[in-house]
């Protein structure tokens, strides 16, 4: 069962808090974050046979941790189904037979570049982002937040990137609605 | 030609309004970038629109910058890792 290769006695100690990050910026929670490195430890001491040498061990070890997560995203509680073709008429802006808008978006006159600086609202952006339903909040964070590759969330959620559009372009929306009532019509 | 070129014209707002969002995430077919190019040239709404994702695009990136500071300080418990090099060493 043991293969020179390995060195598991050491995992904990070189990978433990690299992968329980990994995780956490995934999973957002830590209980989760940490049964994931847990589960995957244990399958890769059980699939010690499996591992030829051919990638390093840091590498084996976080494919194995991958696997572990898109598993946790597949399970029944945390599924993510869209429809992509069922979004064109459920936007939450509204637009009228011609396709144009019925309400005007608001001019926030704020410069994209000089965004950066204003923390007040990334506060508010950040309170905006927890009213999203559970699947939006997760995919925007990891794509605009944490800044994961588009691919690489395709995979762990197992959609396709036609989907992933669609779950982008929704909550973005939201979080669009939710700034303009909490931060711009106040200011 | 001319009835193509009414085709791009045509495109209303609803019609683009997603096509904003997706040209963030990926590089639109060309046909797509040439129809949302000239829409957002001729109409305010959607030029303001595009600003606003703009706009939430960067906030994201400054709330990621907070957040992977405190992603950088997060480790296990030091408990959690003593029962898995327990089980590891146990069954080795």
């Amino acid at each position: 069962m043991s293969n020179e290769l390995l060195e598991p006695q050491k995992w904990v100690e070189r990978y433990a808090d690299m992968m329980y990050r990994y995780s956490l910026v995934r999973v957002r929670d830590p209980e989760a974050a940490e049964e994931l490195v847990q589960s995957a430890f244990f399958a890769a001491l059980k699939s010690q046979n499996s591992f030829a040498g051919k990638s390093t061990e840091k590498t084996w070890l976080f494919g194995i941790l991958k696997h572990k997560i898109m598993d946790f995203f597949r399970s029944s509680k945390n599924t993510i189904s869209i429809d992509p073709t069922s979004d064109k008429k459920s936007g939450l802006i509204k637009f009228d037979s011609s396709g144009h808008m019925i309400q005007k978006p608001g001019d926030w006159k704020l410069d994209p570049e000089k965004t950066t600086e204003n923390n007040e609202l990334a506060q508010v952006l950040a309170q905006c982002l927890k009213g999203l339903p559970e699947k939006y909040h997760r995919i925007f964070v990891l794509k605009e937040i944490d800044g994961i590759s588009s691919e690489e969330i395709c995979n762990e959620f197992d959609i396709k990137p036609t989907n992933l559009w669609v779950i982008l372009h929704r909550a973005r929306n939201q979080l669009k609605q939710c700034l303009e009532l909490k931060w711009f019509q106040t200011k | 030609m001319f009835s193509g070129m009414m085709k791009i014209l045509k495109m209303s707002c609803e019609d683009v309004y997603p096509l904003i969002s997706e040209s963030q995430d990926h590089t639109l077919p060309f046909s797509s970038r040439m129809r949302l190019k000239i829409h957002i040239t001729i109409c305010g709404l959607c030029q303001i629109y595009k600003k606003q994702l703009a706009v939430i695009c960067r906030v994201a990136k400054v709330i990621g910058k907070e957040d992977a500071k405190i992603l950088a300080e997060s480790n296990m418990k030091p408990e959690a890792k003593e029962k898995i090099q327990q089980w590891i060493e146990k069954k080795r």
